[in-house]
């Protein structure tokens, strides 16, 4: 028999996503590769917000991070090199119902697409854009990008990259209309999801840097950061990150920072030394672009009803005077 | 360089006079030997599969100090171009590589490159275009690019890769338009050969130092870029198309040219294989050249009169070459690893075009084969030999082993 059975419109309604219901292929990084934890992250959140797959969307763009939308059983769309901002732009403007993703690496982000990165952050529509950074292109095989560390060796810096690294959060910082600039690393599980989780409850254009380790090509990149921990800066506020006791006791280094705070914003995106996590900056009151250009819709649902009532009305047993 | 590099056996392959050193490599480090040999002085490229060893060994040479020249590493192939333009204003030899998608994102400086005048060479790695994602053979790439002004020629070996580098300045610094070297993906890009490396002192003589008329240049200055209003543009246009028909008669004297310097000579703008007597033609591009000629002899010791024909420059095209040969021939068969949509093979379009108004017009099948790098194999080349027997009537397109 076909046709839908009523208890299949229940199930649709009452339906109880797992983590399971999120997983789509079986991801194909290397092992060890920190895009994994970024995929169960991604993964936990849609669960805990119960985001229905079919309203939820995985954009990307590509590189070694951007196989992400494979490996969620959501829509997903494997974008052009650099160009994952954009694509999302068209999803979201149509679409303002949907909940866009997107992710991206260093090299999408910060080389081929910057010019897309910047204005994308002053359109600020509602996304949630992760910045997978490991420092390298990694689907072409090691070659430095733009947020390689000064000296990275790579195959097309044989002697060390020349130039000092572009700063993804100071960047992103500096153009108008920013409005959700975090940073976390991806191994720390907890923290990675807490950051994730915020920059889903902002509404507006919420850009993570993410930390990335990547074994296969840069895999002493962060050896500094793992191995002491108080090289870590956890910037925690009752508005911004909250880390739990546990943690506390293995990454010491807290400091409060209240993420409205803009110059001390700046104060920690440009930070040299060490190395800060959580939330940077947040500013609830940068208008959407996809809300600012909202087109007023002259048929609404209100006007559909009363056109209908009084059609309607015309079978309709007259009532008697 | 010592002269003992050849190996021993090798002397009949490679004239121990003008080689410096018989290397195995793949094509796009012939690409970049070539570079070098040519004395570029900047290179300005971005990654791309299977490009990207191309410019990780220049990047190699430069760092080393094997090689005198800038390699600056810009953040995307449109910036690669454009970096390599300001270069060649300065009356720099510069060179980039690059590969499909990459290719389709320079194509605005690519018109650039020609109005301007500039004589920048660039190696391409033929690879299909997305979406759906491939990095495989396929020449739609380059072959989309046609009527940018660039000079486009083909190889089909890792020593004609590096051999038409070099012939590419010679030619470009002479006509002032730049060159497309294009290099099936893999099948040439990755696949290692054994290839001459010319003495450099001969490359020297055949190439000599760049000195263009115009560059920025402080006791000469002029203005680079303007605007050229309704009066002027189309005799620049004509000026280009001049320089193009300059290169169509100069491709085999700087052909000639190499050959009494270095040695070797892969021909003009193309290549006849067992064409005297022929009755039946293959017309290829690339690396399906190499297959076909094993082809057309396992054909020929069968008894069957089959040549071959191998486009070498597809701009300018070679149509005087092409009616000169194809005339005398009865069938055609011309194989593409390419397609415009809703039409057919560019190689065939193209040489349809340029027989119609030939007194003898044979019979002329296109066939698409290997599109996003399958394989081009011996047997489809004889399956398309016996379709081309079989023929009665020329057909536009004929899909090669396709799973529907
Ligand atoms: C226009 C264009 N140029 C170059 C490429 C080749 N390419 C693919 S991914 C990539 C860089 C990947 O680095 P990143 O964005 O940091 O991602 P990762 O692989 O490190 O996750 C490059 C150069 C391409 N696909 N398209
Ligand atoms: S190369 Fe690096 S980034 Fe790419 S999958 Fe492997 S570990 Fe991950
Ligand atoms: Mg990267």
């Amino acid at each position: 028999m076909f046709g839908v059975s009523i208890n299949n419109i229940i199930d649709i309604d009452q339906k109880y996503y797992s983590m399971e219901d999120y997983q789509g292929d079986v991801p194909r990084w290397c092992p060890g590769c920190g895009d994994n934890g970024i995929l169960t992250a991604a993964q936990r959140l849609c669960r805990e917000e119960q985001l229905p797959p079919e309203k939820t969307v995985f954009v990307s763009g590509i590189g070694c991070s951007s196989r992400f939308p494979h490996y969620m059983n959501t829509y997903g769309f494997h974008g052009l090199h650099g160009r994952a901002l954009p694509i999302a732009e068209g999803v979201k403007i149509r679409r303002p119902d949907l909940h866009v993703f997107v992710n991206m690496g260093d090299g999408d982000c910060c080389s081929i697409g910057t010019a897309h990165w910047i204005h994308a952050i002053r359109f600020n529509m509602n996304m949630v854009v992760m910045m997978h950074d490991n420092g390298i292109y990694g689907l072409t095989k090691k070659q430095a990008s733009p947020t390689s560390p000064k000296g990275t060796k790579s195959n097309t810096s044989p002697k060390g990259s020349y130039l000092d690294a572009l700063n993804p959060t100071a960047t992103t910082l500096g153009v108008q209309n920013v409005s959700f600039v975090a940073q976390a690393v991806e191994w720390i599980p907890e923290l990675l999801y807490e950051i994730i989780r915020q920059a889903y409850k902002h509404k507006g254009f919420s850009f993570i840097r993410i930390m990335q380790r990547c074994p296969h090509y840069t895999p002493a990149m962060f050896d500094p950061l793992m191995s002491n921990p108080e090289n870590l800066v956890m910037v925690t506020h009752e508005n911004g990150m909250q880390m739990s006791d546990a943690l506390k006791k293995v990454y010491k280094n807290v400091v409060t920072h209240d993420p409205s705070d803009m110059s001390q914003a700046n104060y920690y995106a440009n930070m040299t030394d060490k190395m800060p996590v959580g939330i940077l900056y947040k500013n609830e009151n940068v208008p959407c672009y996809e809300e600012l250009r909202k087109p007023e819709r002259t048929v609404t649902a209100k006007l559909k009803q009363e056109a209908l009532e009084k059609e309607f009305d015309k079978f309709g047993i007259m009532p008697t005077e | 360089m010592a002269d003992s590099l050849i190996a021993e056996g090798l002397e009949k392959y490679f004239n121990p006079e003008t080689t410096a050193e018989v290397k195995a490599i793949e094509g796009t480090h012939a690409a970049s030997y070539a570079a070098k040999l040519a004395r570029v002085k900047v290179v300005s490229a971005y990654p791309i599969t299977p490009q990207t060893t191309i410019v990780e060994k220049l990047s190699e040479m430069c760092a080393s100090g094997e090689m005198e020249a800038e390699f600056i590493k810009v953040e995307s192939e449109h910036s690669a171009m454009a970096c390599v333009i300001g270069a060649e204003s300065t009356g720099t030899r510069s060179f980039t590589a690059t590969s499909s998608q990459g290719l389709a994102l320079m194509h605005e400086e690519l018109h650039w490159a020609t109005g301007a005048r500039l004589p920048v060479v660039m190696a391409n790695v033929n690879r299909a275009l997305g979406a759906p994602w491939n990095i495989w053979a396929d020449q739609t790439d380059s072959l989309a690019q046609r009527d940018t002004g660039w000079i486009q020629c083909y190889a089909e070996s890792n020593q004609e890769v590096l051999d038409m580098i070099i012939q590419a300045y010679r030619l470009a610094e002479i006509v002032m338009l730049p060159v497309m070297v294009n290099m099936d993906a893999f099948f040439l890009s990755h696949t290692t050969e054994p290839v001459a490396l010319p003495k450099q002192e001969l490359v020297d003589q055949f190439l000599p130092e760049y000195n263009p008329k115009y560059k920025m240049d402080i006791n000469d200055p002029h203005a680079f870029g303007g605007l050229a209003k309704p009066d002027t543009y189309m005799e620049l246009r004509y000026n280009i198309q001049k320089s193009m028909e300059d290169a169509h008669r100069l491709i085999p004297e700087v052909a000639d040219e190499f050959e009494k310097v270095i040695g070797r000579n892969h021909g003009g703008l193309i290549e006849e294989y067992q064409t005297k007597d022929a009755e039946y033609l293959i017309v290829t591009s690339g690396t399906i050249t190499g297959t076909s000629r094993i082809v057309v002899d396992q054909l020929r010791a069968q008894g069957l009169k089959l040549g071959l024909l191998k486009i070498r420059f597809f701009r300018p095209f070679p149509v005087k070459e092409v009616q000169s040969v194809l005339g005398k021939i009865k069938k055609i068969a011309v194989i593409d690893r390419n397609l415009s949509f809703g039409r057919c093979g560019i190689f065939f379009s193209e040489l349809q075009a340029a027989l119609y108004n030939c007194e003898c017009r044979p019979l002329l099948n296109g066939y698409v084969a290997g599109l996003g790098g399958r394989d081009v194999t011996p047997k489809t080349i004889e399956k398309i030999v016996n379709h081309l027997i079989a023929s009665e009537k020329g057909e536009d397109l004929i899909w090669m082993e396709l799973n529907i």
